[in-house]
């Protein structure tokens, strides 16, 4: 089914913001993705993500209060939604599922 | 660093680019992140860096277009059309690689054509305008009338006018004068001899902007004995630009120890007025004062017209109306003089940004740099030629693949696609491949830049590359280019009727037939025009450079007098021990001295009449001051009389005319002109003898009257006659007894003939720049006309096969399917030839010397264009005509 599939990109993008708990909007995501994975992003990536993985509904959101930094525009915080955790442990599952296939191949065949 | 949050704003175009890619919904909040790492990337990086990659950012969000937009469907089909177009519009050039090849190379040819064209023109046309003020800076020519005839119109005027405009006339805010000499610099024994220096008016850096680095704008002319030198001049004589102060000294007619006051940038190539050294002018002043009366002529001279003199006029004055007014003036100071030497002079205003192209005068600042306006208006229209070629080419090539594309169309029309949807569908095609072409042909100018500068002499940059005007215009043309030449076939294709089309019935219609052909006629008409235009400005040249310029310029070594000379009273007989030395080498024919050579413009001229006639009948004269080896030097006829003679101590009464002179004179024959007498620098003289006319300038200009006073003093050229033997020798023998005689001068050389032929350097440049496009409008032509030959060859793959079933053989074929084609370029021919014949005849008439346009010129161009034509149609011909008949008649 497509709706649940997860790309590599957006399981990234999603355990991102499970792991960043309350603090997670578009700038910090793009921050933390760099330092874990160590691997460039452009915020372009990061929003298409972010708001596609929301219409997909794993993510849900909410405006955080406006500040003096970044010219008072207004914040959208990010929270995985239990369809969100589902699918990342579905993924997970699936994964794993095949790392134990693995070695077992060779044996269960036929 | 400290930065205040409050007052960075990231650039605009990075923020527009996000406005436009998300909607209202998300863009507030999207702004907050970018502005966010924009802020963070400043505080790390800094401002330039930040608003880069804020603007890549930015562009990069294209791909979010879609984000959140999904309630709007119909914004939605149409770029899921558009992207169906784009990609059937790939899928066609792919399956048809040799047209599309063709329809692209042709257009990006074209493209590149016009790019070059337009960076030409558009160089050619910026002379002069870098100066803040050129619209109100004009240049005083002057003109002088014998009775009604025009007997000078210079480019430089006579010292006098600059104040006495500036006196009478309200308008002239300044004016400055530029007085051109040369001679020998010299400092901490470094010397070089310099060809670009004037004396100039204090206004000259006022009026115009080259601007000072060292110096102050408005002293630094002001005193005597004070030069501005340009940047580059610093360096090589002194290493630095940190010169004020340090002096240099200056060998010519007159010795000047100069100081530095000044230093400017270097003058601009797009300048018509070129300087290395500006020497203040109370510097001439001084040398130029009558001890007893105080008369300065270099301000007070009337006569003397060796003085390039601008004014700077209030903004919107009327040059027309100023000159008006000005002539009153002139009659009321100098009318007496007029009625007395029965003569008439003008000066009148050439505005500053006409002289690189429209000025053709005696005297001009740089004679070898003049521009060609026409020949610049010329290369405009064949620029736009070149252009509406490869528009035609593409319009050519779409509406004869109407067959291929008819049951895409019928298809599409089933479907219940719209006539507009598939108009846009075409004209999107039309688009892309514009494109394509725009870029390659980019790639074209970009790689091909050098070696046009090189072909060309001009000095083109790939700097247009980040002007914002050129991409205007490339844009601009690249639109309408598109429209224009996708709009037709767009409507041809879009109107085909589905259920003719699909029932096979379709075999391309009557009317497209017709317009390819008036379009193929245009285009070869077009290239024809070129070609034969180029074959004439060839010929031209030839002519031109094989003329028989009266003297003999072969084997000629020129080298520049000696400036720097410490006796002047032991000049001549130095000189004269010099010249015996030199001629004891076995390999040195001949030697002379002379104020002026074949190829150099003579600025020296005076007053002369026939000794019985009235002051009022005074004409002007140029004159060459030679000794007595000048004309058997140049190989020069005498045609009547004898030559100055070395045993005659009373040869200084007698004076040797050419023919033109003679004639100027009214003198019947030079026999007749032979000991009568003319009145000359105030003393009668006795004509001794008269020699033929030769061309003292190029072919392009007639003979101008020529006398030729003996004088051994001269200083400016000395002329070598070599022998063919070796050339190593007699230069290196000409050279060290140089260095013997005039030691301090600095040894400057140059073979006559190059030196003579520089002249006809702008005519080749135009010739070769002529070529190379006549060449692109024809294989662009070319590539046109091989893809419809294939086409229509093609297309009758059936008739032919039954033609060969029943027994046609390969030549009858090739004539069937080629004969189309010869018949409209021979039709394309007929219209162009007389409309090359007007302009190609106006052209000519520019020159003295001229060929005359015959048939064979006609005759060579026809024939070359058809060949081309043949050869062109011919390879796919044969291929179709040798093709095996069962094929083309099996299908279906």
């Amino acid at each position: 089914m497509k709706g649940t599939y997860l790309g590599e990109f957006e399981e990234l993008v999603l355990l991102t913001v499970a792991s960043l708990g309350k603090e997670a909007y578009a700038v910090s995501v793009k921050a933390e993705v760099e330092n874990t994975a160590s691997r460039k992003v452009n915020i372009s990536a990061i929003h298409s993500a972010l708001y596609r993985l929301e219409d997909k509904g794993f993510l849900s959101s909410e405006f955080g209060n406006p500040t003096q930094k970044r010219g008072g525009k207004p914040k959208r915080f990010f929270k995985v939604t239990s369809a969100g955790f589902a699918a990342l442990q579905q993924a997970k599952d699936l994964k794993e599922q095949l790392w134990r296939n693995i070695p077992q191949l060779t044996f269960q065949s036929v | 660093m400290d930065v205040d949050q409050n007052h960075i704003v990231p650039p605009r175009l990075g923020t527009y680019l996000l406005k436009w890619i998300y909607g209202s919904e998300l863009y507030e909040e999207i702004a907050g992140d970018m502005l966010e790492i924009y802020e963070d990337r400043v505080l790390a990086h800094g401002r330039v860096y930040a608003s880069t990659h804020y603007v890549i950012d930015a562009m990069l969000s294209v791909r979010n277009y879609d984000l959140r937009k999904n309630n709007n469907t119909t914004q939605n089909n149409s770029i899921a059309m558009l992207k169906n177009y784009f990609k059937i519009t790939l899928r066609t050039i792919s399956k048809n690689k040799v047209y599309s090849a063709l329809n692209i190379m042709g257009l990006a040819l074209g493209v590149a054509a016009f790019i070059f064209i337009l960076q030409y023109v558009t160089y050619e046309n910026s002379y002069d305008k870098f100066h803040s003020n050129h619209e109100d800076i004009y240049r005083v020519r002057y003109k002088v009338y014998r009775g009604e005839e025009l007997n000078i119109d210079c480019a430089a005027a006579v010292p006098r006018v600059g104040p006495f405009m500036k006196e009478k006339m309200p308008e002239v805010i300044e004016f400055a004068r530029a007085f051109p000499i040369s001679g020998v610099m010299s400092t901490n024994n470094i010397q070089f001899r310099e060809d670009r220096l004037h004396v100039a008016d204090p206004a000259f850096l006022r009026i115009f902007d080259y601007p000072l680095i060292q110096g102050d704008i408005n002293t630094c002319l002001s005193e005597p004995n004070k030069v501005v030198v340009t940047e580059e001049i610093a360096l090589k004589y002194f290493g630095t630009t940190d010169v004020v102060g340090e002096s240099i000294t200056f060998d010519s007619w007159l010795r000047l120890p100069l100081q530095i006051s000044g230093v400017t940038v270097n003058v601009p190539n797009n300048s018509h007025f070129k300087y290395d050294f500006l020497i203040s002018y109370e510097t001439l002043n001084n040398h130029t004062r009558d001890d007893e009366t105080g008369n300065v002529a270099s301000e007070e001279a009337w006569g003397w017209y060796d003085f390039n003199t601008y004014v700077l006029l209030q903004e919107g004055t009327d040059p027309k109306a100023f000159d008006d007014k000005f002539n009153q003036y002139l009659v009321e100071e100098r009318g007496e003089d007029f009625e007395e030497y029965n003569f008439r002079s003008e000066f009148p205003l050439q505005a500053l940004t006409d002289i690189h192209l429209y000025s053709n005068l005696l005297q001009e600042s740089e004679p070898e740099e003049q521009g060609d306006g026409q020949a610049v208006f010329f290369l405009t229209i064949i620029a736009f030629f070149i252009l509406v070629i490869a528009w035609i080419n593409y319009i050519n090539l779409s509406t004869a693949r109407s067959v291929e594309r008819a049951k895409e169309v019928g298809v599409r029309k089933t479907m219940g696609a719209f006539k507009k949807q598939l108009i846009y569908q075409f004209l999107s095609e039309a688009i892309l491949l514009n494109f394509f072409a725009l870029i390659v042909g980019l790639l074209i100018v970009f790689f091909g830049i050098n070696y046009f500068n090189q072909l060309t002499g001009s000095q083109l940059s790939l700097s247009f590359l980040i002007s914002g005007q050129f991409w205007l215009t490339a844009g601009g043309v690249f639109l309408v280019g598109a429209c224009l030449s996708g709009l037709y076939p767009a409507l041809i294709l879009s109107s085909f009727r589905p259920s003719d089309v699909l029932k096979g019935k379709f075999s391309g219609n009557k009317s497209g037939n017709m317009l390819r052909k008036v379009l193929v006629v245009f285009q070869f008409a077009a290239s024809v025009a070129l070609i034969t235009g180029t074959i004439i400005v060839y010929q031209q040249l030839a002519h031109m450079r094989n003329a028989d310029l009266g003297f003999d310029m072969t084997d000629t070594l020129v080298i520049k007098g000696p400036a720097v000379f410490g006796e002047d009273s032991l000049f001549v007989t130095t000189m004269k021990t010099f010249k015996s030395e030199v001629l004891s080498n076995p390999e040195i024919a001949g030697i002379t001295t002379s104020s002026n050579v074949p190829g150099d413009e003579i600025f020296w001229t005076n007053g002369i009449r026939r000794n019985e006639e009235t002051p009022d009948r005074n004409k002007t004269i140029y004159i060459v001051g030679i000794d007595y080896n000048y004309f058997q030097t140049y190989d020069i006829e005498l045609l009547a009389g004898r030559n100055y003679n070395e045993t005659f101590s009373t040869d200084t009464g007698s004076m040797i005319l050419n023919a033109a002179a003679i004639k100027y004179l009214g003198y019947e024959s030079p026999e007749a002109a032979i000991n009568q007498k003319i009145m000359f620098w105030g003393y009668p003289k006795t004509i001794v003898g008269v020699v033929d006319d030769y061309q003292q300038m190029s072919v392009k200009t007639a003979v101008s009257p020529i006398i030729f006073p003996l004088s051994l003093n001269e200083n400016s050229f000395i002329t070598l006659h070599l022998n063919t033997g070796d050339y190593q020798q007699a230069f290196d023998a000409a050279q060290q007894q140089f260095d013997r005689f005039f030691p301090g001068n600095p040894f400057d050389y140059f073979f006559l003939d190059d030196f003579f032929n520089r002249q006809y350097e702008n005519d080749r440049e135009f010739s070769r720049v002529f070529t190379l496009f006549a060449g692109f409008a024809i294989i662009v032509a070319c590539l046109g006309l091989f893809g419809l030959s294939s086409f229509s060859a093609l297309q009758r793959t059936k008739e032919i096969g039954i033609r060969k079933a029943i027994g046609a053989d390969i030549s009858n074929i090739i004539v069937i399917l080629t004969r189309e084609f010869v018949q409209l370029i021979i039709l394309a021919i007929i219209l162009a030839f007389p409309i090359i014949y007007i302009v190609m005849d106006g052209w000519l008439d520019n020159f003295a010397t001229r060929i005359e346009l015959g048939a064979p010129v006609f005759l060579l161009a026809g024939v070359l264009v058809i060949l081309i034509a043949i050869i062109t149609v011919g390879y796919k011909t044969l291929v179709t005509a040798k093709s095996d008949p069962v094929k083309a008649l099996r299908y279906e």
